[in-house]
């Protein structure tokens, strides 16, 4: 590193040499391609050949990369099949046929094994979900082949999926305002997009044998209850949704256990017959002993747990049906099992490196793993996969620190092996361990992005209250509450063996408040981009007297917006349940097995969140009407409407006036009060107004993915200063990049102030390179943390990469592959963004501590 | 109303269509509609128009190909 930062602090020059003198001699556009250490030569072989699955402006980055015809093929041919038979039973006979008839795939070097298409470079598609979704497929590049078959597999499915199903309960014009995703994402009826956490718990500890015994029993005792005398009728038919249900739980753990047993015995037929290195044929044999085993058993020892999630996670997330993420406390669930391993070396005895390669080597299955998503989705995770995130850390039931070798194993193989999945979410609190704290800041000093940092306390507190409004009376308890993982980037659910989330018609879906301003500021009406009335009527601006005026125009923009929303994940939970069931995600809750109720009917715990995307981009022009129009009446609303309908074109001074207003993000109280005002009153205010499916309220989760890029260009100029086109803001809560210009510490006295109503608020923060990286890079970033803690902030997650090496990146792409970024919510590979999204990380300022920011810090240098 | 050339019109059965310009790619949702994105600004902007049929609206600017993932957004 050749550029060394110096400041004058408490009397004496600090000067930032790089902790690892070696560094000095590496070029500073082009540190990240040294970073990279695979603990093994296998890890090293495995990330070299990965079928990476970027996906970038709708498009995959990588060639060859296609959907599969396998799943669809098999669903459709057992959906015929089975007509006639009850729906969940149905749903369960058409996992078992994919199960018991598609291709098994197995690559060298791996130990991990399982893939969910009929090839390593496909994925699968779901036309029970949504048509349009495959329609979209069938006309791309990436086609299911051959495409005349897809097609007729899709029309058969038009009037039996998802969408079709929900469609018919809404306004076409309403529909036809979602889907283009401008003010609102489209619902996920309509792109088949979902996510959910898995009991992974039951599976490990108790194996699919034991849970078809218990389903065995429960409608052996149901048919019991309904034999009883006298009948009663008004208790007893009760039962019969309860045996369908038991039933196709068992078919279902018969049929993935069956297919388990089908890697096993291939491991076999390879190892006997075709291996010819005798160290991979021991190796064969022993993945298929695990195989035979796991998921049918318990696990016992760290092999068999990590075979066991892995099955676990193809069936829950990619061939039952899609769901994105890779929720869990990942931690905390293979720790019994590390402790078997390692420490008792009871069984499968190992040492804390091989745990680290067998990390590396989920990794890179996790970096492979195709997601079948809609192009919505290909869209907004620009320059990775899917949103992959697991979580670590924070606290145990009793308030200890639940950090373990199994943690630090986890971070250490992240930051040697350098994927962009799976992204790493931190539980950060006061008691964890200095040991572990150090590996999570050598990721985010080596530009991971990630472990994204969530504060440990406020999710418990936030499970318990979610509890309180539990339909059954069975929310979460203190020990559970402390059991939180993300359940994508940003929002706390339950993990466990019971009361997780089951669909993403509990959580997730946006709505974008810059574009809603737009409207509000059009009586409703889009001329940016669509050209249609897209919310309902709410005045003239140019009549607005005062700024109330205007305030209550945009709340009611969003609050219709809002209620569409929830209706819609509440329908597509309805039909879900009809139509949609889960039988062995069922299997594997234990609620669901005690109750015989489907997972995605059964709701426990509450979770209900929507995500507020560019807040404050509608936050910032706010405050600037607020300021020069109404309070010191510089400009009439006439000319904010004629200047923002001309782009400011002919209006530079005006729009200099605006872009020069108080900024969020500088400790400023003129707009820091306005905006708190606007986040607790009506993105969390009017929300939390809302019951859903669940009977609990719904909460904002500000955060943007690569949505920010995406509304940006949906969204025409705004009052902040921003043209038409221009990116929105990246972060929940984050300032709009480039006008934070007081310092770190000012960004974390702004966002503090914001607190009620919130479920999560995302903030990204860029941190100077040469001080993270230097011999007192680590002090200053535990400084920074435990301030942030007692600010009582959600959350934060640091880009630590130069603009240097960002913009050689963009000159020479293939030269930095291995340069990965933090967008939001997610990690990417800088070089698979597309130009307009790389140019918006540049953008973002690369804060300096100052001296006044280490004071605030209180750190000693 | 007048048709302006240069600007997104319907045009039924155009040998034209969006679907095979450049600078369209799909709509999130629904296949037969998209999203034009030729109106960008010198400073890297792209400032998208929904296109509500993609099989049955052209404009002047129309040229037959496809953008490297890169070019949109």
């Amino acid at each position: 590193m050749t550029t060394v930062t110096s400041i004058d602090h408490k009397g004496k020059k600090i000067e930032f040499f790089p902790e690892n003198e070696a560094e000095q001699d590496i070029p500073d556009d082009e540190l990240h391609e040294h970073l990279a250490r695979p603990s093994t030569e296998r890890t090293r072989r495995l990330k070299a050949r990965c079928r990476w699955k970027h996906a970038s402006a709708g498009e995959f980055v990588e060639k060859g990369v296609s959907a599969g015809i396998e799943r669809m093929r098999l669903i459709t041919e057992a959906h015929k099949a089975n007509d006639g038979k009850p729906e969940v039973i149905r749903r369960a006979l058409g996992l078992k046929h994919i199960l018991d008839n598609m291709t098994l795939v197995i690559q060298e070097d791996e130990f991990i094994v399982g893939y969910h298409a009929e090839d390593p470079n496909k994925f699968p598609l779901y036309p029970e979900l949504s048509y349009m979704a495959v329609q979209d497929y069938l006309i791309s590049d990436y086609a299911p082949q051959p495409v005349k078959e897809a097609s007729e597999i899709n029309d058969y499915w038009k009037p039996h999926s998802l969408q079709s199903k929900c469609q018919e309960y809404f306004d076409p014009v309403d529909l036809t305002r979602m889907y283009q995703v401008s003010t609102m994402e489209g619902p996920s009826f309509a792109s088949g997009y979902n996510s959910l956490i898995p009991p992974y718990e039951t599976v490990l500890e108790d194996g699919l044998l034991t849970r078809i015994k218990l389903a065995e029993e429960n409608v052996s005792n149901a048919y019991k209850q309904m034999e009883k005398l006298p009948w009663d009728g008004t208790t007893g038919l009760e039962w019969l949704d309860k045996i369908d249900n038991w039933k196709a739980m068992i078919i279902t753990c018969k049929a993935v256990i069956s297919w388990a047993r089908r890697y096993s015995r291939l491991c076999h037929i390879v190892a006997e017959h075709y291996e010819t290195d005798l160290k991979r044929r021991e190796e064969l044999m022993e993945i298929a002993d695990i195989c035979y085993r796991v998921p049918a058993e318990p696990c016992r020892g760290l092999k068999d747990a990590f075979q066991a999630k892995w099955f676990t996670f193809l069936v829950c997330h990619a061939i039952d049906r899609y769901a994105s993420g890779f929720a869990q406390l990942e931690d905390r669930l293979l720790w019994p099992y590390y402790h078997k391993s390692v420490v008792e070396k009871s069984f499968q005895p190992m040492e804390f490196e091989e745990v680290v390669e067998l990390v590396e080597m989920e990794r890179l299955k996790i970096s492979e793993h195709g997601a079948g998503k809609s192009r919505a989705y290909r869209e907004i995770f620009p320059g990775s996969n899917d949103l992959f995130i697991l979580t670590l850390g924070g606290t145990n039931g009793d308030g200890s620190d639940a950090c373990t070798d199994m943690t630090d194993a986890i971070l250490e193989a992240a930051r040697n092996i350098r994927t962009t999945e799976p992204s790493i979410v931190f539980r950060y609190s006061s008691v964890n361990r200095n040991k572990t704290l150090r590996l999570v800041f050598e990721c985010i000093r080596d530009g991971l992005g990630y472990p994204s940092i969530k504060h440990d306390e406020r999710g418990v507190k936030q499970m318990l209250d979610y509890g309180k409004f539990s339909l059954n009376g069975n929310g979460a308890t203190q020990e559970e509450a402390h059991s939180w993982a993300n359940v994508l980037c940003m929002s706390p659910g339950l993990t466990g063996r019971r009361k997780s989330q089951k669909t993403r018609s509990e959580g997730g879906g946006a709505l974008f408040p810059a574009k809603l301003l737009e409207i509000a500021l059009n009586n409703g009406y889009d001329w940016s981009y669509s050209d249609m009335q897209l919310g309902p009527e709410t005045g003239d601006p140019r009549n607005f007297d005062k700024f109330e005026d205007l305030w209550e125009a945009f709340r009611k923009q969003y609050a219709y917006a809002i209620s569409l929303c929830i209706r819609c994940k509440d329908v597509s939970r309805h039909m879900e349940g009809k139509f949609l069931q889960q039988p062995f995600v069922s299997a594997i809750d234990d609620g669901c097995m005690e109750l015989g109720v489907d997972a995605v009917v059964l709701s426990e715990q509450p979770n209900g969140w929507h995500n507020p995307i560019t807040s404050i981009v509608a936050a910032n022009s706010l405050v600037a009407l607020k300021k020069l129009v109404f309070e010191e009446k510089k400009y009439t609303m006439d000319q904010v409407c004629g200047a923002l309908r001309a782009n400011w074109e002919g209006y530079e001074e005006m729009r200099m006036d605006f872009k020069n207003a108080p900024k969020w993000g500088n400790d400023d109280d003129y707009a820091d009060t306005l905006i708190k005002d606007f986040y607790e009153d009506i993105l969390g205010g009017e929300m939390v107004k809302i019951r859903n499916y669940s009977g609990g309220p719904v909460l904002p989760v500000g955060q943007a993915v690569g949505l920010y890029m995406e509304v940006g260009t949906r969204t025409g100029p705004t009052p902040d200063g921003r043209f038409g086109g221009e990116v929105a803001d990246d972060g929940g809560i984050s300032p709009y990049m480039g006008t934070d210009k007081k310092g770190p510490t000012a960004v974390l006295k702004s966002v503090a102030k914001v607190q009620d109503n919130q479920k999560a608020n995302l903030l990204n923060q860029r941190l100077s390179v040469s001080m993270i990286r230097s011999g007192y890079g680590f002090d200053i970033w535990k400084s920074y943390m435990q301030t942030w803690h007692d600010l009582n902030i959600d959350h934060v997650q640091f880009n630590v990469v130069s603009t240097d090496e960002m913009k050689a990146a963009q000159k020479e792409p293939e030269k930095h592959q291995d340069l990965i970024v933090r967008v939001s919510g997610y990690s990417a590979r800088f070089v698979d963004i597309p130009t307009y999204g790389q140019n918006t990380i540049i953008a973002r300022n690369e804060q300096e501590f100052s001296s006044e920011d280490l004071d605030f810090l209180n750190v000693e240098l | 109303m007048s048709v302006v050339a240069s600007q997104l019109h319907r045009e039924d059965s155009t040998c034209k269509p969006c679907r095979s310009c450049k600078w369209q790619i799909p709509d999130p949702t629904d296949p037969n509609s998209g999203q034009c994105t030729a109106n960008r600004t010198e400073a890297g902007a792209v400032w998208k128009r929904w296109i509500r049929d993609v099989m049955n609206m052209t404009c002047t600017r129309h040229e037959e190909g496809k953008l490297s993932f890169r070019e949109h957004v």
